[in-house]
C-alpha cells in the first residue's frame, strides 16, 4: 500500500501520510464496506483516492505543470527499448513522467485497474484512458532512452 | 495489446514495491484507532477492522530485512507449537459450529476476511520454518487470536438470528 501511494505522490513523508489516514478512514468507516470486492482492494482504493487528494492538493499549491505539452501524437504500435530494462531505470522514469502520465500509468500497469475503473478513479473517459497511457508509454520510452 | 514495458513490469512485479513506511506510522495507526470508535470492543466490525490491521503488519513483516539477526529460532518455534496446537483446535471447533449454522449464507465479509487471514497464516507459518523470529510468532499468534474472536462474534450474531427465528416461529 505504502508503495502505491509513493508512486502517486513521489514523497515518502506524503505517502506516509496517506497510508497513516487511508488505514485509520478505512477503520472509521468500515460499515460502508460492502463486500462487493476484497478487503484488500477496498483498502487499495482508499489509498489510491487519498494520495491523489495529496497530489492536486501540491498541484495548486505549485506552479502549474506543464503537462499538455507532452501532447506528442504516439502510434499505437510495440514499442522497442533500445537499451536494457532495468527495474532502477524503469521506476526512475516513471518518477519523471508528468503527473497525469504517472497516474495513469502506474494505475494500469502497476496496480492493476482497468481503464473503466481508472476512468472512475481519476473522473476521464475510458478513451481518454487509454490514449492517456499511450502517450505516458511514450513519455516513458523517451525517458528510458537519456 | 502488451509490449516489452509490460511483460517487463509483470516480470518485475514485486521489485516495484520495495519502499517502506516507517514505524511511526503504525503507531499514529494504532493511537488514533485506539481513541476512535464508538463502537464497544464486541463488534464483529471492530475485529475485522483488526483483522485488517493485522494483516497489513503481517504484510510489513514478510518483507526481507537485510540487517536483521535471527533470535532465538528454536526456542521460538517450540514455545509456539503448544500455542498453536492449543488454538487451532478453537478455531476447527468453531468453524464446524458456523458452518452449522450458516449453510445457505453466500460468501459475505466474514468469510472473506476469514479466508485472508487463513492465507496470511499459511504465509505466516512457512516464514515461521524458514526465518523463526519472535516477531513471526507474535504475528502467528495474533493471527490466531484474531480469528478466534471472529469465529466468536460470528457465533454469538448467529446465534441472536438463531433465536429471533426461533421466537417468531412460535408466535405463528
Amino acid at each position: 500500500m505504502f508503495n502505491v501511494g509513493y508512486r502517486i505522490t513521489r514523497s515518502e513523508a506524503d505517502a506516509e501520510d496517506v497510508l497513516q489516514e487511508a488505514f485509520i478512514s478505512a477503520f472509521r468507516n468500515l460499515d460502508s464496506y460492502r463486500g462487493d470486492a476484497t478487503f484488500g482492494a477496498w483498502l487499495k482504493r482508499i489509498v489510491v483516492n487519498k494520495a491523489l487528494n495529496a497530489l492536486n492538493k501540491k498541484k495548486h499549491e505549485s506552479i502549474p505543470d506543464d503537462d499538455e505539452q507532452w501532447d506528442i501524437a504516439v502510434e499505437e504500435s510495440t514499442t522497442e527499448y533500445r537499451e536494457d530494462l532495468t527495474i532502477e531505470r524503469v521506476k526512475q522514469g516513471i518518477e519523471k513522467l508528468p503527473d497525469g502520465y504517472r497516474t495513469v500509468l502506474s494505475l494500469y500497469l502497476l496496480e492493476g485497474y482497468d481503464h473503466q475503473e481508472i476512468g472512475e478513479i481519476l473522473g476521464i473517459s475510458e478513451s481518454t484512458s487509454k490514449s492517456q497511457l499511450n502517450r505516458a508509454k511514450g513519455k516513458l520510452k523517451e525517458l528510458l532512452r537519456a | 495489446m502488451k509490449d516489452q514495458l509490460d511483460d517487463f513490469i509483470q516480470k518485475n512485479r514485486s521489485g516495484f514495491d520495495d519502499k517502506e513506511p516507517s514505524e511511526k506510522v503504525w503507531k499514529n495507526i494504532e493511537s488514533s484507532l485506539a481513541f476512535g470508535t464508538k463502537r464497544g470492543w464486541n463488534a464483529v466490525v471492530w475485529w475485522r477492522a483488526a483483522a485488517i490491521i493485522f494483516m497489513a503488519l503481517s504484510g510489513y513483516l514478510l518483507i526481507p530485512k537485510e540487517a536483521t539477526k535471527l533470535q532465538t529460532s528454536e526456542l521460538a518455534a517450540n514455545e509456539f507449537n503448544d500455542v498453536e496446537a492449543f488454538y487451532v483446535q478453537q478455531i476447527s471447533e468453531k468453524v464446524e459450529l458456523i458452518d452449522g449454522f450458516q449453510k445457505n449464507e453466500g460468501l459475505n465479509g466474514f468469510t472473506q476476511d476469514f479466508k485472508q487471514l487463513e492465507a496470511m497464516y499459511m504465509i505466516l507459518k512457512e516464514e515461521m520454518k524458514s526465518r523463526p523470529t519472535e516477531k513471526v510468532k507474535d504475528a502467528l499468534v495474533l493471527n490466531l487470536l484474531v480469528r478466534i474472536n471472529l469465529l466468536n462474534q460470528q457465533l454469538y450474531k448467529l446465534d441472536q438470528e438463531y433465536d429471533k427465528k426461533e421466537k417468531k416461529e412460535k408466535e405463528v
